[in-house]
């Protein structure tokens, strides 16, 4: 396993929003996570990537090394990315410096993270003079997994991706995740379960911050068709 | 007019310098920083204490600007840095408390009259049949010089645009793998160093005392709140509009021009209501 949580427990105040959570995802892997808005797959992604607090027996192995609680800027060093729900680019730089940000830390080359981000999405380069902030929907989701892709993680954990999306773009973004399929391992929260479906190595599917079913994808063979209950 | 024009300019120059690190500090940590206040009056304090033994002024200044330093490598460590994601009351809190700690401090060193220095340059020059002060030009033309090297800092190096991209989403930043409180942390000390460089300026044209950064901590807030929380160039515009507003309603009558500022500022809240 490359990822290996277990009893996840988070709290907001004295309200428990995610119960006792198990997720796996192993080398290679597309993972998704599944569930209704208010379920709980936000505060499981952002306990998982540091910056929500897990409970006490929390058990998050990443890597074969306990990151419960870790600093989120040393699990994101570690090779673990999150891609935040919302889309959140830096509106107040532009989209070469949003790259050159991410490159920084790395101490990867401000140019090789520009090209790479360009081998990815090809059509960035037009815009990676302007502020971030003008970018739509789709190319800040493409800028977002872009940039997340530099310093090599081994997992990326992405939020939504296609909220707010329209449907040709949404294929566009999907294109690029599949293209990475193999390379780098995924555990990604989507409502679309036509893309699920036709993706996901596994299946994960929360209801009221309990993860209540799991599904290999293909050894369950496209046997996931009741996880419409949980949408 | 002249005159009320470049001593607002004037003003407005002390304003920016002192109110640009507490922006920063209200901007990036969610901190009311009332220790600013006091990291101010150090700087006049300093100046009043090393200038006679110094004898260049401009030295005074540099040694008052450093010489907090390290005053504010303690409080960040001690106290701010145990706030970050505290609520605000609590900020003003603690850092109040450390006002008024430092506050007695100073009293106990040099006493509580206010100490009265000269101007340093204590040279005039007419400009449109107006005598204006050369050290009261002095100060705006660092002011105007200070603007330049932060907008260079942060639109040109590295850790400039990672001070931006925190201002805006500290967490986006972290997750990139930057440790952004390194460069708070940093920001804090290059603001508290730049708040007593502003005392160090002003004390000339009044008095140095133990409460001289109180009233000016009134007035940096609302520098702050009307040039936008997080908006380093509004800070900018704000402390040289207020500074204005301040020279030209004191030149009516003197008490209307603090309130002149809080009404500004009362108005700049009903417009757009902050919310921390
Ligand atoms: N910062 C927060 N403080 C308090 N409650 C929160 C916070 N964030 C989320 N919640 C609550 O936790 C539950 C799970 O939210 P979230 O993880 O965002 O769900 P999802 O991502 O599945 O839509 C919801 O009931 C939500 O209201
Ligand atoms: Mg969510």
């Amino acid at each position: 396993m490359l990822l290996e949580v277990e009893h996840l427990d988070v709290f907001y105040g004295k309200a428990q929003a995610v119960h006792s959570a198990a997720i796996g995802v192993k080398p290679g892997e597309m993972a998704f996570l599944v569930g209704r808005n208010g379920a709980g797959k936000t505060t499981i992604m952002r306990a998982i990537s540091g910056f929500t607090r897990a409970g006490a027996d929390s058990r998050i192995h990443f890597n074969g090394v306990d990151i419960a609680n870790h600093r989120p800027e040393e699990i994101a060093r570690s090779g673990l990315r999150y891609v935040f729900q919302d889309k959140r680019v830096i509106t107040k730089l532009t989209v070469r410096e949003n790259i050159h940000l991410a490159a920084y830390p790395f101490h990867v080359s401000p140019k090789a993270a520009v090209a790479k981000i360009c081998d990815i999405y090809p059509r960035i380069e037009k815009f990676l003079n302007i502020k971030a902030g003008g970018l739509s929907g789709g190319q800040r989701q493409l800028l977002l997994i872009g940039r997340a892709l530099i310093g090599n993680p081994k997992l990326l954990l992405i939020d939504e991706p296609t909220e707010g999306l329209a449907a040709g773009i949404i294929e566009d973004v999907f294109k690029v995740l599949s293209q990475l399929k193999g390379d780098v391992s995924m555990l990604i929260v989507e409502q679309n379960l036509d893309l699920v479906r036709r993706l996901a190595d596994r299946i994960y599917a929360m209801k009221e911050g309990r993860i209540m079913m799991e599904l290999d994808n293909s050894a369950d063979s496209r046997s996931g068709s009741n996880l419409e209950q949980f949408l | 007019m002249i005159s009320v024009i470049a001593y607002g300019l004037t003003l407005g120059g002390i304003l920016y310098i002192i109110s640009i690190g507490f922006s920063f500090t209200f901007g990036t940590m969610k901190i009311v920083n009332y220790a600013h206040a006091l990291i101010f009056t150090i700087g006049g304090y300093i100046l009043y204490a090393t200038l006679p033994r110094i004898g260049f002024y401009p030295a005074a200044v540099l040694a008052a600007t450093l010489g907090v330093i390290p005053i504010a490598f303690i409080i960040e460590r001690f106290v701010i840095r145990n706030l970050y994601g505290e609520s605000v009351d609590l900020t003003i809190i603690a850092t109040y408390a450390v006002f008024l700690i430092g506050l007695d401090v100073l009293k106990w060193i040099w006493g509580s009259n206010p100490l009265q220095m000269s101007d340093p340059i204590n040279k005039t020059f007419t400009f449109l049949g107006t005598e204006l002060p050369v050290y009261r030009m002095a100060v705006i033309v660092i002011a105007l010089a200070l603007a330049i090297l932060i907008e260079i800092f942060l639109q040109r190096s590295m850790a400039g645009k990672i001070v931006i991209a925190g201002l805006e989403d500290k967490e986006t930043v972290r997750g990139l793998g930057i440790s952004v409180q390194r460069y708070f942390t940093m920001v804090f000390i290059i603001g508290s160093a730049l708040a007593a460089l502003g005392g160090v300026l002003y004390a000339p044209i009044t008095v140095v005392e133990p409460y001289m950064g109180f009233q000016i901590l009134m007035l940096s807030f609302a520098v702050v709140i009307v040039g936008g929380l997080g908006n380093w160039r509004g800070t900018f515009v704000a402390a040289f509009f207020l500074g204005m507003v301040m020279s030209v309603t004191g030149r009516w009558w003197g008490p209307a021009s603090e309130v002149a500022v809080f009404a500004i500022l009362a108005v700049s809240l009903l417009i757009h209501p902050i919310d921390i």
